[in-house]
């Protein structure tokens, strides 16, 4: 079998649900930046497949990102290099804007999408971890034009599996606003090299202080140790009410942390090296 | 199926296959051989053009999405019967060239960030331009004269 498929490319979000409508009893994948499935398609071909193309679709939902009651809206078909100049997401969400900043290259960033970045459903995936962290709840629509909406945490349910269903596509994700002022905020990833790389580690910290610098919302998710990105709950839930951490606190902390992670060896690292890492960026973190 | 786009500033029409790739449209559609390919995974970046006049890797884009837009080869930015662009200038002056398989993917990288850069008027440090090239390996240089070609384009 070859390198080939069938194509359609729905220019509005009714054609596009029409188009699924249509392709209900055949197999068909959806495609928006393309980097991951043309990769995948030219490894392993696929008999009689058609491609969704997102690439044309011109609907304000799926391809902005505009404030809403309670959040900002992010349209799944938002580049990451779209992510990277919006000042508000640097200001308010700095974890993903750094997960944005550290995916892949220029070019791959010009066409990568965060829908594409969580439908991908990869463990190492780096926005879909920041969204994790952040509390992000995902905008599911099916053909009948139901909304749905499910947390960004609970969206992959295994490596490569999403909770869509065949008749439904990502939509949006939404970013609840911040409701402290002082936040401390980034996107850890540790890889065995510095550029184009897929994470041994990665650590997305969201954390909101009042105005005496008393923790009052922490969000931190973990990818590329475990099957899916975890929230560490327990983690977060150590250190409301606290300010600063003391070394036994840290250790505490860190411990707490890699409790939710169950890596494996791979090519890139062994599970001993991932758990280490883990450990040590955790300690780290309220430093 | 039938696109029409426009390749270095001239309007062109083309049949083409729903799954053929931008690089294959390039290279054997329309026979521009300065467009190269490396690892066909987007890793390398040999294959970079500019769409609309941002950097992407060719080897990873449905041609089918070119259609209505602008894009710029090696041969649209600068040689044959025209003057060569300041990228490619730079990158003769500070002797960013050895084998010259990387180089057309390199210019078009330092052109789309160049461009952004001068669009915002910003003027970016060196760390921030060789953040720009993360995604266009060499195996020649050690890159220090690249990024040193690069930084004298963006107006250091």
């Amino acid at each position: 079998m070859s390198y080939d498929f069938n194509i359609e490319s729905p220019q509005t979000a009714d054609e596009l649900l029409a188009v699924i409508a249509a392709n209900q009893d055949k197999n068909f994948r959806f495609g928006a930046g393309g980097t991951d499935l043309l990769l995948e398609l030219k490894r392993a071909p696929q008999e009689n497949l058609t491609v969704v193309n997102l690439a044309q679709l011109k609907d304000p939902i799926f391809k902005s990102i505009t404030k809403v009651a309670g959040g900002y809206r992010i349209g799944a078909l938002v580049t990451a290099g779209e992510v990277l100049d919006h000042e508000e997401v640097k200001s308010e969400f700095y974890t993903l804007w750094e997960a944005a900043h550290n995916l892949a290259s220029m070019q791959i960033r010009q066409v990568a999408t965060v829908g594409g970045n969580l439908c991908t459903a990869s463990p190492s995936g780096d926005i879909a971890c920041a969204l994790v962290a952040l509390h992000a709840r995902c905008e599911i629509i099916n053909t009948k034009g139901e909304l749905r909406s499910v947390s960004v945490a609970d969206f992959s349910t295994g490596v490569r599996k999403t909770v869509i269903q065949k008749n439904e596509v990502l939509r949006s994700v939404v970013v609840p606003i911040n409701s402290n002022p002082n936040l401390h905020s980034g996107f850890i990833k540790v890889g065995t090299r510095l550029s184009m790389e897929c994470s041994v580690v990665s650590l997305a910290y969201h954390i909101q202080m009042d105005d005496n610098r008393t923790i009052r919302h922490a969000g931190i998710a973990i990818g590329a140790v475990a099957p899916t990105i975890k929230f560490t709950d327990s983690a977060c839930a150590f250190l409301i009410g606290k300010s600063k951490l003391i070394d036994t606190e840290r250790e505490e902390f860190a411990g707490l942390i890699s409790d939710y992670a169950s890596p494996i060896s791979d090519v890139r690292a062994s599970a001993w090296y991932r758990e280490e890492v883990l450990f040590n960026i955790s300690k780290g973190l309220m430093e | 199926m039938k696109i029409n786009f426009t390749i270095n500033g001239k309007g062109r029409a083309k049949e083409i296959k729903a799954s053929t790739l931008l690089i294959d449209l390039i290279r054997d559609g329309l026979k521009l051989k300065g467009t190269k390919p490396g690892c066909f995974e987007g890793e390398c970046g040999a294959c970079t053009v500019l769409v609309d006049g941002h950097a992407i890797n060719s080897c990873l884009y449905l041609a089918v999405n070119v259609a209505g837009k602008s894009i710029t080869t090696i041969e649209g930015l600068g040689g044959e019967d025209q003057f060569l662009d300041i990228v490619q200038e730079k990158l003769i002056e500070h002797g960013g060239v050895q084998c010259g398989f990387c180089t057309s993917g390199m210019a078009m990288s330092i052109k789309s960030y160049s461009d952004k850069c001068k669009e915002e008027g910003k003027v970016p440090n060196r760390n921030e331009v060789a953040k720009s090239l993360e995604g266009n390996l060499c195996r020649c240089t050690g890159y220090v004269k690249i990024v040193d070609a690069a930084i004298s384009v963006c107006g250091n």
